[in-house]
């Protein structure tokens, strides 16, 4: 059973990468990744621009969606945890090109309004996932920890967050890489980023600046996926690892 | 050394779970609460550094009231053993076992010295384990650095919640005669949660026996089991209580209460060492055919024999003289 199941993951592998081949190849024989050789200037640029904005946002989602995780399941403000989550709740389940109307609405056009756009986008992934690795916690760890003395600071520093630090990555590693995506549509409300070039492609019908702008979008959120993979492996103690190691055996 | 005066908890203003409790664990004792689920032990203990508050009465900590007491410096002082999980995944055995020094702000070769120490005392390998994580460990050698880690900054009281409770019964009864041989050596003040009558006739000086929130007996062993203050105690201990009160009496205790039989040499007689418990020596007359068992002590010298008559005539003697 196991040997079928991996021979069935290992077709679908080699089947996943051959088109992944082939649709290079293509590409490349048709010339189009051109614009990316005849403007290297402009594609630089709006490279920048596109990880200008997905880093910012989600930089400041970082900041706001962890420490308010951190908040929501302190035991005195549990409370507040429903409202909290329902607000970053709705600003994920507005459509993505609403929310970046409605920050342009307020911001006018340009790199800020996209930036907060996609910020709000980026809060819920993050704080539920800080929510739910807090929560994941032992509370028998916990419970030794306050019996022997430790300040709920110190159970919180040396104890929860480490112990959830898998799960926060995962959801800020989640939001990037959606980010990336919207942040093409960033283009709209007049930010710039490499949607520009997707938007000409798609208004011209010409495949050249679609894909000038298109794989290298794709390209970032892959490798800024990896990233993360690393990140998650450099940042989490070697001793979590072996217990979900353990567990999983 | 802990001295519990009235304490009383109530939840929700009118669920009494603790009620009037008072009584007192000498330095250096180690002292069983025992008591079917729901008895209120755990609350009990957890009183003790604070993780539950106390509604009325107050516990006294080697005279200082906890009431009254900083809780965080309070709890450094206190060992506190919990049945599991209680290492932290995230750390090292030495940073899992040294938390406490390191909050106490030691410096690090003290640190070590001590982290060597411990883990020679619980049988572990200082240098094998130092490195190692918590999942890396069995059952077992995770709950010997928990006591290690109690241990670490010499707290003169621990509080220890079922510690060998989630133990498979050979390593428990391993780990339980090896935490008492530590406690012989370091004198800890003890109090200690169970639900296991074996466990707290074996290792308890006194056992504090609960219901429903009330104090049903606090004694010694023997003497709970050879006297039960009530019923419930009694059904409590086991209709087997005289068996597992023969554990508590060693083969000196006999000789030294009464006069031994002489040595009638047979060729299936077997020697005892006079360390050994009466439960042993019983079950080794039950065993063999043979009717004594000749008594020696620990150069081989022998003192005299022992027969089923003459056990069955020292518990009737230390039942009556508990009384």
């Amino acid at each position: 059973m196991d040997r079928t199941n991996k021979t069935i993951a290992l077709i679908i592998k080699l089947i996943f990468w051959a088109l992944l081949i082939a649709f290079f190849v293509w590409a490349f024989a048709n010339n189009m990744f051109s614009k990316i050789w005849e403007q290297p200037d402009t594609f630089l640029r709006l490279l920048g621009e596109h990880i200008t904005i997905v880093l910012l946002s989600g930089a400041a989602a970082v900041l706001l969606a962890v420490p308010l995780g951190i908040f929501v399941t302190r035991p005195k403000f549990r409370k507040s945890e429903w409202l909290i989550v329902g607000i970053a709740n709705l600003g994920q389940t507005i459509p993505s090109l609403a929310v970046l109307a409605l920050a342009m609405g307020f911001l006018g056009i340009g790199i800020s309004a996209a930036v907060v756009a996609l910020f709000v986008y980026s809060l819920l992934p993050i704080l539920q996932n800080t929510i739910a690795g807090l929560d994941s916690v032992d509370d028998n760890m916990i419970d030794a920890a306050k019996g022997m003395g430790l300040t709920n600071t110190q159970i919180l520093w040396k104890i929860e967050l480490p112990n959830a630090l898998t799960s926060i990555i995962a959801g800020v590693r989640t939001a990037l890489v959606i980010n990336i995506g919207t942040a093409a549509l960033a283009y709209l409300i007049g930010a710039g980023g490499l949607g520009v070039w997707i938007f000409t492609g798609i208004r011209l019908f010409d495949n050249a600046f679609l894909m000038s702008g298109a794989v290298p979008v794709t390209l970032l959120a892959i490798v800024i996926d990896y990233l993360f993979k690393w990140l998650q492996f450099a940042l989490v103690p070697k001793g979590l690892r072996l217990a979900r190691k353990a567990q999983n055996s | 050394m802990i001295h519990f005066n009235d304490v009383t908890k109530i939840y929700n203003s009118n669920v009494k779970a603790i009620e009037n409790m008072n009584f007192t664990v000498e330095e250096g004792e180690l002292v069983i609460m025992l008591g079917p689920s729901g008895c209120g032990k755990t609350t009990l203990l957890r009183m003790v550094n604070q993780l539950e508050s106390i509604t009325k009465g107050d516990i006294m900590l080697n005279g200082k009231s906890v009431w009254h007491s900083n809780k965080i410096e309070m709890r450094r002082n206190i060992g506190y053993v919990i049945q599991s999980n209680g290492l932290f995944p995230n750390m090292n055995i030495e940073d899992n076992a040294m938390i406490v020094p390191n909050l106490l702000g030691w410096d690090r070769k003290k640190m070590r010295d001590r982290f060597n120490m411990l883990m020679e005392l619980v049988g572990l390998n200082p240098d094998e384990y130092r490195k190692r994580y918590p999942h890396e460990l069995s059952g077992g050698q995770q709950q010997r650095v928990g006591v290690a880690r109690a241990l670490a900054a010499d707290p003169p009281v621990m509080l220890m919640d079922e510690p060998f409770g989630a133990l498979d019964p050979i390593i428990r009864t391993h780990l339980q005669e090896e935490f008492l041989q530590i406690q012989k050596e370091l004198k800890k003040t003890i109090l200690f949660v169970s639900h296991d009558i074996d466990e707290a006739v074996k290792m308890a000086d006194k056992i504090a026996l609960l219901k429903g929130g009330k104090m049903m007996q606090y004694a010694e062993p023997a003497r709970m089991l050879n006297k039960p203050a009530n019923s419930f105690v009694a059904e409590f201990v086991g209709q087997d209580r005289v068996l597992k009160s023969m554990s508590l009496y060693t083969v000196r205790d006999l000789a030294n209460a009464l006069t031994l039989k002489p040595v009638i040499e047979s060729p299936d007689s077997q020697n005892i060492n006079e360390n050994l418990s009466l439960r042993v020596a019983i079950s080794k007359i039950l065993n063999q055919e043979a009717d004594q068992l000749i008594v020696e002590n620990d150069n081989g010298t022998r003192k005299g024999s022992i027969t089923l008559d003459l056990i069955e005539q020292f518990l009737h003697r230390e039942i009556k003289e508990s009384v």
